[in-house]
């Protein structure tokens, strides 16, 4: 009789300490996540991925591609509805292309993007290699989720950021994972799902993630990867607006000469001086120019395009009168036009004499920027300032 | 057709049952019961052989008739017709072997028109179709046409354009009787993605969300003539369509309007009011037998659930696991069946717990047929699903039409209608 209570004793204590016995850490729920992915070994050999399928938004089935690098480089080309959208991100900053928020060219993202696109530039997993990245993990238990069991993993980045990972406990591959997701640059709960999974080349990718934020369905449907293909490196910068490119003839170090009309009818030389020339940012041109006309000026041009109004525009900030003065005008791809006539704002508001800006002859070194004047209200004008660019060699 | 004005069995039963003694009242009971599921506790005012109006039989997305072909994983459905339609997101309608819908045909970016079509049942051939509006071109480019579905009664078919027209026409070909424009007459403000709601027939008088000013958000009109008889409420034109119910033995008229869930008898006497903790839901409020009604909207308040006692509206369950966008739930056995965002999802109405989800159908919509649920994807899947909560189970799918698919569709004699912009398909399931 003893031994029979001794033994359902003994039973009893071992069922009691099987759960701790069984119990898993986070590390051994990572590793057998790598694992399952195919494991460390395999994925160290893919330097990149070039991703191909159908992605639908708004109901509307679509082609994409995506490029993914193992440090972190992401780029995408996708339809969203009526607009094509392009994003990209290099692992710490990044760009878009989006029509929605009505910006047509290349725009900086922003910070709530910014940790959108480094989940969406994970390459396959912000488990591996964890520690290295400098994420934090905790286990916060096992429960079912939408009739899966998973075990529930506290993932901080970072970057501070939060998510939720729900990993299968029976294939350790991912559920779903809860995190801030980005809806028209503001942030908005969101929640990845994962399926399809297939093995391709030893590693284990999901095929199918759909993606719900507000009232938003995204499904990302992959047909074909291709591993270790030659990436262009120049992707992930900011590409320059389509219409600020057509003033790329102005970039560039450049000799000028200044000259001034004279009441008696001819050009004056004022002499020459040195002017500088970049993008400095995706819309916009910047040339810096000092010069003097009876008083030193020191201007700062800032070219841009307004693609709500359709015009160029034109800031021109002079250091030595601290007087901003803006211009709108076009660019029929020989000559540019822009003046101040109806141009409204503070300093312009009891203007009498109106300026205009002309930019023509415009060779592959070469460009004369004129400026003239009028006291009409831009029926007539009048040559004011002459300078004639020439590219430094 | 004969249209038939149901008794409510509820309260018929509670007074009789009263009065009776145990044996006889289980007796009594059963019978009642059985007879109650068998008509599901709806009084209104239709004939259940036809899909009369939006969202079908009481607007609640469920037909009573029976499905006969339940397995389609080893026998799939056989297609009767399909062809092309003009752009719109009306439902198809049927009644008497004609099928009723409208379409649009665009000219340019900026022009074209709105029409009331009819289609022969049997073969999809088009019979006659009538112009009623410009064309409703949407900015965001969801899709362009008509938005609401028309309603039908024994003579005259009344449409809504996504311009704001409702119409009265005739069966015959379509003849249009009167017109009351919402914009020019009430000063509606067309909504950013048109006119969406589907009028309702009450008796004689048809109920209209107008989002007039005024206190013109609702108004009535006599549906021989199109004269006003009554408005009520401020409130802008949505995408909502009221749904007719008997609650507490009275015929009760609800809409869901801005963040109020109102209550009117057919006279326009406001019963009950009850403020919603979101505004603007687009899918239809759903009638819980018998007194309970259940609203849902694409916000993480999700839904809530309210019993009405003595014209009192009290709030008896609330959730975020179930956000209807545009597409309504349908409720069967004390559960609701509905696209919770873009998944297809059960959920207990008594507790709100979700029973199962299932993915990757989209912002689907879906009908309730006899105990089966009929699941359209947003890309034209329909899928046969048991309408159970103890777990999702499919029975087969059929891929009926192609591309953006957000109509729900329609059943009418053994016969399932699906419909998207461009396709509309007929699949015989009897």
């Amino acid at each position: 009789m003893k031994r029979i209570k001794n033994t359902i004793f003994f039973i009893i204590i071992l069922l009691s300490v099987s759960p701790i016995i069984n119990a898993q850490t986070v590390e051994d729920i990572i590793a057998k996540h790598i694992k399952a992915h195919g494991g460390e070994k395999n994925w160290e050999a893919i330097e990149s991925m070039n991703i191909k399928g159908k992605f639908t938004a708004f109901s509307i089935e679509k082609d994409f591609f995506s490029i993914k690098t193992q440090n972190g480089s992401y780029y995408s080309e996708r339809h969203l509805g009526k607009h094509y959208v392009k994003e990209a991100f290099n692992g710490k900053t990044g760009w878009t292309i989006d029509p929605w928020q009505e910006i047509l060219f290349p725009r900086d993202l922003n910070k709530t993007e910014i940790n959108v696109f480094c989940q969406k530039a994970e390459f396959f997993t912000p488990f591996y290699k964890y520690k290295e990245k400098g994420h934090k993990v905790e286990l916060l238990g096992e429960q079912k989720e939408e009739g899966v069991d998973v075990y529930l993993i506290k993932l901080t980045r970072a970057n501070g950021n939060i998510e939720k990972w729900f990993l299968n406990s029976k294939t350790y591959l991912e559920f779903k994972y809860e995190s801030l997701w980005v809806d028209f640059a503001f942030p908005s709960p969101g929640q990845s799902f994962f399926d399809d999974f297939r093995t391709i080349n030893g590693v284990v990718i999901p095929f199918y993630v759909e993606r719900t934020f507000s009232q938003r369905s995204r499904i990302k449907q992959i047909e074909s990867i291709e591993f270790n293909t030659q990436i262009d490196e120049s992707l992930f910068e900011i590409a320059k607006s389509k219409e600020i490119k057509k003033l790329a003839f102005l970039y560039g170090n450049w000799d000028v000469k200044v000259e001034v009309w004279t009441g008696r009818g001819g050009w004056y030389p004022l002499g020459s001086t040195v002017s500088n020339i970049k993008f400095e940012a995706t819309n916009m041109l910047q040339e810096k120019i000092n010069y003097d006309r009876i008083m030193p000026q020191a201007k700062i041009i800032n070219y841009s395009y307004n693609s709500s109004t359709k015009k160029y525009r034109l800031a021109v900030f002079n250091n030595f009168s601290s007087t901003i003065e803006v211009f709108e005008g076009n660019f029929d791809g020989n000559d540019f036009f822009a003046d101040n006539v109806s141009i409204s704002y503070g300093e312009a508001e009891s203007k009498t004499v109106f300026s205009q800006i002309s930019i023509s002859e415009i060779e592959s070194n070469s460009f004369i920027m004129e400026i003239k004047q009028s006291k009409d209200g831009g029926k007539t004008w009048n040559a004011s300032d002459k300078f004639s660019y020439k590219k430094k060699e | 057709m004969k249209y038939i004005h149901k008794p409510n069995y509820y309260f018929l039963f509670i007074t009789i049952s009263i009065n009776m003694k145990k044996k006889m009242q289980h007796l009594f009971l059963s019978g009642l019961l059985l007879f109650g599921l068998i008509n599901l506790g709806f009084s209104q005012t239709e004939n259940p052989e036809s899909w009369i109006q939006f969202r079908g039989h009481y607007r609640a997305g469920l037909s009573t008739d029976k499905i006969a072909q339940t397995d389609w994983l080893t026998k799939k459905p056989e297609l009767i017709w399909k062809k092309e339609i003009g752009s719109g997101f009306s439902e198809l309608i049927i009644s008497d072997g004609i099928i009723y819908t409208m379409e649009s045909e665009q000219i340019d970016s900026v022009t074209g028109s709105e029409f009331l079509i009819a289609f022969d049942d049997a073969t999809g051939k088009e019979l006659w179709k009538t112009k009623v509006d410009s064309l409703f071109i949407d900015i965001d480019g969801w899709g362009n046409g008509p938005r609401a579905t028309p309603t039908i009664d024994q003579n005259n078919i009344y449409s809504f354009s996504g311009n704001g027209k409702l119409t009265a026409h005739s069966k015959k070909k379509g003849k249009i009787l009167w017109q009351v424009d919402f914009v020019k007459e009430f000063g509606s403000t067309c909504p950013r993605w048109g006119f969406s709601s589907s009028p309702l027939l009450v008796d004689d008088v048809l109920v209209m969300e107008v989002g007039g000013t005024e206190e013109r958000a609702f108004m009535a009109f006599n549906k021989k003539n199109g004269q006003i008889i009554w408005s009520k409420a401020k409130g802008d034109a949505s995408y909502n369509s009221p749904l007719l119910a008997t609650i507490e033995g009275q015929q009760q008229i609800i809409f869901a309007n801005r963040n109020i869930l109102y209550s009117f008898n057919s006279k326009g006497d406001t019963l009950w009011t009850y403020k919603m903790p979101f505004a603007a839901p687009m899918a239809m409020p759903v009638l819980i037998e018998p007194n309970k009604l259940f609203v849902s909207a694409i916000r993480p308040t999700g839904y809530f659930v309210v019993e009405i006692k003595n014209n009192v509206a009290t709030k008896v369950l609330n959730g975020g696991n179930m956000q209807n966008d545009f597409n309504s739930c349908s409720y069967y056995n004390g559960h609701l069946y509905g696209f919770h965002v873009a998944a297809l999802r059960c959920i207990s109405v008594e507790t709100g717990e979700t029973k199962w989800t299932k993915r990757g159908y989209g912002k689907g919509s879906l009908i309730l047929v006899d105990d089966k649920l009929l699941v359209l994807s947003d890309k034209g899947k329909l899928i046969l699903v048991e309408a159970k909560p103890d777990a999702f189970e499919e029975k087969g799918f059929i891929q009926t039409i192609s591309g953006k698919s957000w109509t729900a569709p329609s059943f009418y004699n053994g016969k399932i209608y699906v419909r998207n912009l461009t396709e509309m398909a007929c699949y015989k399931l009897n």
